[in-house]
């Protein structure tokens, strides 16, 4: 497994190179962000200001020499100069990261936990109403589109706050700028209660296409012969179910949630945005509405490395699921 | 703001009765259940001609956190930088630091009698100015603020002594840029008596804008904290090396103001970088206003669309937002907060550029179209939903609401949308196909144009429509052509537009914009207007000391300018504060101050 791990992060080196390059060429043409500059101050910055600017930005080398000098540079940790004065590219990316881990592994759990809970649920009562009330909840979540339903959770927040007469839940930034009575348990409440809503904003559509793979999936283990076979043999229903069906039912899962981390980033880009985390959503929002070149790259970068590495760990999961894989 | 512990036990019962339906319904309800009408009774006379300084005035108490929006993060704090000259930044650094002069609601200038007792121009050949310092003012390290203070700000600030970085250096760090040397540059001396509490400027040439100097929006910096750092003998900027200057410069720029000595009313106890700033009462502040607020957050929230939720629930106090009538609506529904709408010192106005052969070499071409353009059907079908207040604009350097202000515009019948008189233009100078398809007395086809807005500006959209209809009636076919939300400036500067929407920001100090704008070859002459007579006035009024006159050669310009059909303004963009109504003298303030101009008055209402 190790040579197999080795192997997959070596091909996965020039894929990262390739796609880099293409996306910086893409990035490099979307605008001039000197020209942006000279506009954007009042009173207009001066020539010399307006020529430091790109000197600094690195807008007056060629494109090739400025992709050399960045992949060099990151290489050594230096992500390159941002648009933003002062704006240290590489700590604003690790410090969003923390702050998108947070709520993207918040959400994903929960959405995970969810999905197989309500997707079993749903295969062993098959055609119940208990499976046609999940089955609708599933299909109302993945039909809302996000940026919706978080506005939604946000007005259902405020109104929660004003029955409790408390400001208990959040709806902006990760947590208050200050508390009253600085306890940690009250730093922890806050924290929970601002984490509440972005959290259940990203989890409930992942969770709504998980509790479909989930229950299809186990639907079909539950009707194979080896399952029936077990039964036969007298294993308990319980034993059946959890070491035998849902073991096999989770490989499908794996890959699904391993692809769709992407995605969940994606969401996490509007859910930022509308909750005003600080995270790397709205640093991808920034940066490209600002045309800061190295800040897309420095996002993009650490986006790729993740999806890669989470799907290479979904193929390594496959033989803790199934023991037949075994990769040499 | 606050976690209560007991609120989560509560409200478990309460989240399991929490459905989607009861959100969606509540969020038409206005939240909270009854009905609350829309409460404007503080900020709302800030519109009233005459009431601007004086609106939402009140005796405090002392105590509370007041919670302010920024809409950018600071990521410069030397807002005389050109890279920190942001509006934010403005709004943060006039809390803890002094300038001379600091512009009112109304756009005028008021002396900070709390850094400076007076400031009196003594002579006018050579132009002199005369300040006395405050003798309580000091830095709240105990160092007094005096003459070197002054001198530092001059010589950093006059692009001679501390010059820009050399193009050798790649890092772009080694020297001073500042936003504008305007005034500076042409400072011959600054002297300190007095023991340093009076200061003597003496100029080379006239400066009309001298009140501009050491503030505006532009504060002092305390040069002892530049000297110490730089290894220079403190108490002595007049002999400080570039290096040295650029030392302080750069130390500025990367430090927020919690890290140094300040002087304002608060002092900065935390800064978090992307989220808010902590401001506290300074028990060194000398000032006439003492603080009564108990602390004082800057809140960045980057996106203005969640800024009303966020004052719904308590978590911000007061917002700043550009108004539009999906948010105004939500804040008129939000009980106990007044609001008023104001007339900005930005803006927007249709350009047209010049460098287009038919549009730079026809007057009555260019005449035809902005008379065919009616402003007020743009108004009303815009900002007039949500501001029945906002009239056109008339001048291009001046507001409605400063005494300079004259009406150039609306004598030559630009923005009236009288299409026969448009027509009767084209047809006196002998163009062809007027109304069905356009051509020059050469016989060439008049366009297509394109008109250029910044996508995702609903209004800008509506307002090139409407030239697109009323170009129509002409002839000329218009193509409405956005542009992406960061390439105005390639727009701008590559001159990729033959029409084109989009906004100014204003002055209490007109004269320098002007010079900008509209002399042949400024720095914001997109267009590329030239008009010698119009260069000849506007430098002169830059140069005139007398007020008076000075108005009235920009004016003489800018009648000019109007008849050239270059720029038709339309209308002063709204702006739009919004308070909790137990707070007071928090006022709309559109200049680069912003609401904060008088941070020191904020508080609880008595």
């Amino acid at each position: 497994m190790l040579a197999y791990t080795v192997r997959r992060l070596l091909v996965s080196i020039p894929v990262l190179i390739a796609s880099t390059f293409v996306v910086f060429l893409v990035v490099v043409n979307a605008g001039d962000p000197v020209a942006n500059f000279a506009v954007s101050r009042q009173p207009a910055p001066s020539k010399a200001a307006v020529a430091a600017f790109a000197r600094h930005i690195h807008a007056d080398q060629p494109v090739a020499e400025r992709y050399w000098n960045w992949i060099t540079g990151v290489l050594h940790g230096d992500f390159g100069p941002s648009v933003q004065p002062n704006l240290d590219i590489g700590h604003d990316l690790f410090t969003r990261f923390r702050v998108t881990v947070t709520l993207v592994a918040a959400a994903m759990i929960i959405a995970l936990l969810l999905a197989v809970l309500f997707g079993v649920f749903s295969a062993i009562r098959q055609y119940s109403v208990a499976d046609y009330v999940i089955t609708f909840f599933g299909f109302l979540f993945l039909a809302m589109p996000v940026f919706w339903f978080a506005v939604l959770l946000k007005q259902a927040g405020i109104w929660y706050n004003q029955q409790t007469g408390s400001q208990f839940l959040g709806t902006i930034g990760e947590k208050s700028p200050y508390l009253e009575v600085d306890t940690t348990w009250n730093q922890f409440t806050d924290h929970v209660g601002h984490l509440v809503l972005p959290t259940i904003t990203l989890a409930l559509v992942s969770f709504a296409s998980w509790t479909r793979y989930t229950r299809a999936s186990m639907l079909e283990v539950l009707g194979s012969d080896y399952v029936r076979l077990a039964r036969a043999k007298g294993l308990r229903r319980g034993r059946v179910m959890t070491r035998h069906a849902l073991r096999t039912a989770l490989i499908p899962l794996t890959t699904v949630v391993a692809l769709d981390i992407g995605i969940i980033l994606g969401g996490a880009v509007v859910t930022e945005t509308i909750f005003q985390w600080h995270g790397m959503g709205e640093m991808l929002v920034q940066a490209v509405t600002t045309i800061d070149v190295y800040r897309t790259m420095a996002w993009l970068l650490l986006s790729a490395v993740i999806v890669i590495g989470l799907n290479l760990i979904a193929d390594l999961l496959y033989a803790v699921l199934d023991p037949r894989i075994r990769y040499d | 703001m606050r976690a209560h512990s007991s609120a989560l036990t509560r409200g478990l019962a309460l989240a399991a009765g929490l459905t989607l339906a009861l959100a969606a319904c509540n969020s038409n309800g206005g939240g909270g259940g009854g009905s609350h009408k829309p409460s404007s009774s503080g900020l709302s006379s800030c519109s009233t001609q005459g009431k601007a300084n004086t609106c939402n005035a009140g005796a405090t108490k002392a105590g509370g956190s007041f919670t302010y929006t920024l809409e950018k993060n600071i990521q410069q704090w030397l807002v005389q930088d050109s890279n920190g000259n942001t509006f934010e930044n403005g709004e943060a650094i006039s809390v803890v630091l002094p300038q001379v002069y600091v512009p009112q609601p109304d756009f005028s200038v008021q002396l900070n009698t709390d850094l400076v007792t007076s400031a009196t121009q003594t002579s006018t050949s050579p132009q002199t100015i005369v300040y006395k310092i405050n003798p309580k003012a000091s830095w709240n390290d105990g160092t007094p603020i005096n003459a070197d203070d002054f001198i530092y700000y001059w010589r950093t600030n006059n692009g001679k002594d501390c010059p820009p970085p050399p193009a050798s250096d790649s890092t772009q760090t080694k020297g001073c840029l500042p936003q504008s040397t305007a005034g500076y540059d042409r400072i011959k001396s600054v002297t300190g008596s007095d023991g340093g509490k009076t200061v003597t400027v003496v100029l080379n040439k006239p400066f009309a804008d001298w009140k501009q100097l050491f503030g505006a929006g532009y504060p002092l910096y305390p040069a002892h904290v530049a000297e110490k750092l730089s290894g220079a003998k403190v108490g002595d900027a007049a002999h400080m090396t570039g290096t040295q200057m650029t030392q302080g410069w750069q130390y500025f720029g990367k430090t927020p103001p919690s890290k140094y000595a300040t002087a304002g009313p608060y002092k900065l106890q935390d800064w978090t970088d992307n989220d808010h700033a902590t401001f506290v009462p300074d028990p060194k502040w000398w000032g006439a206003h003492k603080p009564s607020l108990q602390r004082l957050i800057f809140k960045v929230i980057t996106d203005a669309t969640q800024e009303p939720t966020a004052l719904r629930n308590n978590e911000v106090q007061g917002i700043y937002p550009q108004p539009e009538v999906d948010l105004v609506n939500q804040i008129k529904a939000i009980p106990n907060v007044t609001y008023t709408i104001g007339a900005g010192l930005t803006w927007e106005h249709f350009d047209l550029n010049l460098h287009n052969p038919a549009l730079g070499k026809y007057l009555p071409l260019r005449k035809a179209i902005f008379t065919a353009i009616s402003i007020k059907d743009i108004m009303s079908k815009t900002v007039g939903q949500f501001d029945p207040n906002v009239k056109p604009l008339g001048n291009h350097n001046y507001m409605p609401v400063q005494s300079s202000y004259q009406d150039v515009v609306t004598g030559t019948g630009q923005g009236s949308g009288d299409v026969a008189k448009a027509k009767q233009y084209l047809t006196d100078a002998k163009f062809t196909g007027v109304g069905t398809a356009l051509k020059t007395p050469d016989g060439k086809a008049v366009g297509p144009f394109n008109c250029r807005y910044t996508t995702g500006n609903q209004i800008r959209q509506s307002e090139c429509q409407i030239l697109q209809s009323a170009l129509a009636s002409l002839g000329i076919k218009v193509t409405i052509k956005p542009i992406g939300a960061a390439d105005l400036g390639t727009v701008l500067t590559g001159h990729q537009y033959d029409i084109i929407v989009f906004a100014w920001v204003g002055s209490p100090f007109p004269g320098a914009n002007a010079q900008q704008n509209w002399v042949t070859g400024g720095g914001g002459n997109y267009g590329g207007y030239s008009n010698k007579e119009v260069d000849k006035l506007v430098n002169e009024a830059v140069g005139e000391l007398d007020p008076t006159k000075a108005a009235s050669l920009l004016n003489q310009a800018d009648a000019l300018m109007a008849k050239d059909a270059y720029v038709l303004p339309l209308y002063q963009k709204p702006t739009f504060l919004a308070v909790q109504t137990r707070w007071v003298n928090m006022r709309d303030n559109a200049t680069n101050v912003g609401p904060p101009y008088n941070i020191a008055e904020w508080g609880l209402k008595k």
